[in-house]
């Protein structure tokens, strides 16, 4: 008994100890410091390009004491890789959902344009690693939902052309050859056209997202595509049950195939109290999106902002348990303790979900590396984890697609 | 050939020399040797329709039509502009999907024949193209609507290669009048000049063929850049609204731009026009045998239509017109403003083309009858090409300089 006290006593000591130094600003907090701003930080989903649509007129080179992403912040947060979606309602198809993916690009492009000296429209790995040589922001494209491409694979191809690095296979709903994991299937995953969509954006060089999609879709994509996929903002379904997330199968196929799992930020995907609570408040998230979409229309800032607001009352109430950013680091964890850390990296959904406390914006990435090396994270394996695997699988893409173009 | 011999002074001499060293195709090694040396641009050629079924291929040569490469080859056609072409009566989104999937397909054949094509946005590009005997492929929209009233989607264009849209088609656009429609804008609206200074600024040229006199004249005012008709010919000769006035090309010329000549008989020759005017029942023949051959298959009634059109002429049914017409229009408008403001726009696959100017394979018999009419081979050459590199030229730098910092 008496040894068990001063055991446990000598942890106590211990722990405070660490605690302390921690406080004083550790030779860990400094490593983790440098490490994080000296490496490639890539997020591959944020919503952001909806407020370019702002009526008040977003300006991204001014601080915002609202939303999640903005020059300023981002420099603060070291985060210089983002791919901004473009994003509408998966019921707007055909021509009009076409056109309204058009006006989003351009306004991406428009945004790099008016600020070129922070940054930079990337196409390649070698452009993001170039950018981030000149200390600019690396800025690239996800198309979030093939209902945008008017069921079309020329569509498909003009969207690569004009700078389109990923394809989210379906968003919220199925579109015309996917089933998405929020509806249901109609396909039976992948349609033939869908498996030449695949194909096409190998060929292209666009990676296959599979966030969103059913888990048949999943499996159908990953035998079609000749590159490797990659889930944009998708979290682990063994931490917290959301058909949003990934099964441990699922990220075992698909690490096997050289993919990379993108964690998501949102809490009622990282955190199963918070999902179960909310989805008992709320009748869940497809009664809830329904309504949203019915009260906003094609308004797709609406829709974000409403998402968010509910959320937001919800919590105010009590309705909601808080939800700490460390549940990022445990979906990470988990993931690189199931696959290894080179198929795991960040997709927050910033400006697009509702972030965990202490992870309000993008200036608190620098606490992810930090709490990564506390765990005992090699430097290494951070820096894919940051950004190193996503570049890796752009490139096996960029390989994929000059071999399918040159066997022309 | 007697009429060449009883040409005087130096005139004759030169038909003297050019006719004792003239082949069996009626081109002499003089003006084989010219052709084949220059670079010959054609800006206006509606081949793309035949892309949309995806059955036609330029790579072979084709019984039907104008356009491939072996006959581009044969005539030394050098640089193409392939129309994006849909009726006006399509607008909003559904016109912007469409001209999309246009432009793919042009790509995409230029993507099949590597070895012979190259898509090319600038002037650098088709001089390149032309060293390394390949055919610069380029883009240009045909028609304001396809726009669909959004800079936005300008933008886009000009980012997937188009170098120049057309203001209007055949009927009046959201911004712009025509010339075949009741004037409802007065011109250019507001917002259709702000699209002038946009395609200003993106390097875009502003082409003029089909607008209407007032539409011209407000986009002449409002140009930074110089103008082209890309494919119009000279209402003095032939009195069609699609053709410009001697006023209209001295305009023109004086700030620098170049009409370039239509081949379609109905605006080469005044004979075919009244001729068709007075029997309207030819006409509507004609159409109900198109409709007949074609449905609403677009590209089969444009290649139909001058088919047919060429049955009647051959029948004695409508007045003959050659090619020397074209010739007609190039000298008149030569004479009326220089050589620097002119140049060649077919309309191959798109009208019906005069006799033996059938196809593509027959452009040296311009440089032939050029050079029997005296022209000098500095001339000759800018009408075949340099003068559209000129205006190309001029375009790029009036958008380099409205980017270029310091500027507004």
């Amino acid at each position: 008994m008496r040894l068990i006290r001063a055991t446990l006593l000598a942890c106590l000591v211990g722990s405070v100890f660490m605690a302390v130094n921690v406080a004083t600003g550790d030779d860990i907090a400094e490593r983790a410091h440098k490490l994080h701003f000296s490496s490639i930080v890539l997020d591959t989903h944020d919503d952001t390009t909806q407020r370019f649509f702002s009526k008040a007129g977003f300006d991204m080179a001014q601080r915002h004491t609202d939303g999640h992403i903005d020059i300023p912040r981002m420099r603060d947060g070291g985060m210089n890789a983002i791919f901004f979606s473009i994003w509408i309602d998966g019921r707007t198809m055909g021509p009009p959902a076409v056109q309204k993916a058009i006006d989003q690009i351009d306004a991406v492009h428009q945004m790099v344009r008016k600020d070129p000296k922070d940054l930079s429209f990337c196409h390649t790995a070698a452009e993001v690693r170039e950018a981030h040589k000149q200390g600019k922001i690396a800025v690239l494209i996800g198309v979030e939902g093939g209902h945008m491409i008017g069921n079309d694979i020329r569509v498909l191809r003009t969207f690569g052309d004009l700078g389109v690095r990923y394809m989210t296979l379906s968003h919220f709903y199925n579109d015309e050859w996917a089933d998405s994991s929020t509806d249901k299937p109609a396909h039976n995953g992948l349609t033939d056209f869908g498996k030449d969509i695949v194909r096409e954006m190998n060929r292209q060089g666009i990676m296959v997202d599979i966030s969103h999609v059913s888990d048949k879709t999943f499996y159908d994509a990953l035998e079609t595509s000749k590159a490797p996929l990659i889930a944009s903002h998708s979290s682990c379904r063994a931490l917290c049950d959301h058909v949003r997330d990934m099964s441990d199968d699922m990220i075992k196929a698909l690490a096997a195939k050289g993919g990379v799992i993108q964690i998501n930020y949102e809490k009622s995907f990282i955190d199963q109290a918070y999902k179960d609570a909310y989805d008992k408040a709320s009748g869940g998230v497809v009664a809830t999106m329904n309504n949203i979409t019915k009260e906003c229309g094609d308004d797709e800032e609406c829709v974000i902002t409403k998402v968010q607001a509910i959320q937001a009352a919800m919590e105010k109430s009590g309705q909601l348990p808080p939800v700490s950013w460390e549940r990022i680091i445990d979906h990470i964890d988990h993931a690189v303790k199931l696959v290894g850390a080179d198929h795991v990296g960040l997709g927050s959904d910033f400006d697009g979900a509702t972030m965990p406390t202490g992870m309000e914006d993008c200036t608190k990435l620098p606490k992810i590396t930090e709490a990564l090396m506390r765990k005992g994270y090699g430097d290494d394996d951070i820096r894919k984890i940051l950004g190193g695997n996503l570049l890796r699988v752009m490139e096996a893409t960029e390989k994929v697609s000059k071999e399918m173009q040159s066997a022309h | 050939m007697k009429r060449a011999i009883l040409a005087s002074g130096l005139c004759g001499v030169t038909a003297l020399m050019v006719a004792g060293a003239m082949k069996v195709d009626g081109i002499s090694e003089r003006a084989k040797k010219l052709h084949f040396s220059s670079i010959v641009v054609d800006t206006h050629d509606d081949t793309t329709q035949r892309f949309l079924d995806g059955k036609f291929e330029l790579g072979p040569r084709d019984a039907n039509g104008s356009i491939d490469i072996p006959r581009m080859k044969e005539g030394n056609l050098d640089a193409i502009f392939f129309s994006i072409w849909i009726p006006s009566k399509i607008t909003g989104p559904e016109a912007v999907n469409r001209a999309m999937t246009q432009i793919d397909a042009v790509r995409e054949q230029v993507a099949k024949h590597p070895k012979d094509l190259t898509l090319a946005t600038t002037a650098a590009d088709i001089r390149r193209a032309h060293k390394q005997g390949k055919i610069a492929a380029l883009l240009g929209v045909e028609g304001g609507h396809m726009i669909n009233s959004d800079l936005g989607v300008l933008r886009k264009y000009a980012a997937l290669g188009v170098r120049y849209m057309t203001l209007t088609h055949s009927g009046n656009d959201e911004w712009a009048d025509s010339s075949t429609d009741k004037a409802v804008h007065n011109g250019l609206s507001d917002f259709g000049k702000d699209v002038v200074r946009e395609m200003n600024r993106l390097g875009m040229m502003v082409d003029i063929s089909h607008v209407s006199d007032k539409t011209f004249y407000d986009a002449l005012e409002v140009s930074k850049a110089p103008l082209i008709a890309s494919h119009s010919s000279c209402r003095a000769i032939c009195d069609a609204a699609r053709n410009m006035t001697d006023q209209m090309i001295k305009d023109l010329g004086a700030k620098g731009g170049v009409i370039q000549i239509n081949y379609h008989v109905g605006f080469l020759s005044q004979e075919f026009r009244d001729a068709e005017k007075a029997n309207p029942e030819i006409e509507k023949a004609i159409q109900t045998e198109v409709n007949k051959r074609c449905g609403d298959n677009e590209a089969c009634q444009l290649i139909e239509g001058d088919r047919i059109v060429h049955e009647y002429m051959n029948a004695g049914k409508l007045p003959k017109v050659d090619y020397t017409k074209i010739i007609e229009h190039i000298d008149h408008a030569v004479k009326l403003v220089g050589a620097e403001h002119v140049g060649l726009g077919s309309d191959f696959d798109g009208a019906v083309m005069p006799l033996g100017m059938e196809d593509a394979s027959k452009l040296p018999k311009i440089t032939e009858a050029l050079l029997q009419k005296g022209y000098s081979e500095s001339d000759i050459r800018k009408i075949l090409g340099e003068n559209t590199l000129r205006v190309m030229s001029e375009v790029e730098r009036v958008s380099r300089e409205s980017k270029s910092p310091g500027k507004k």
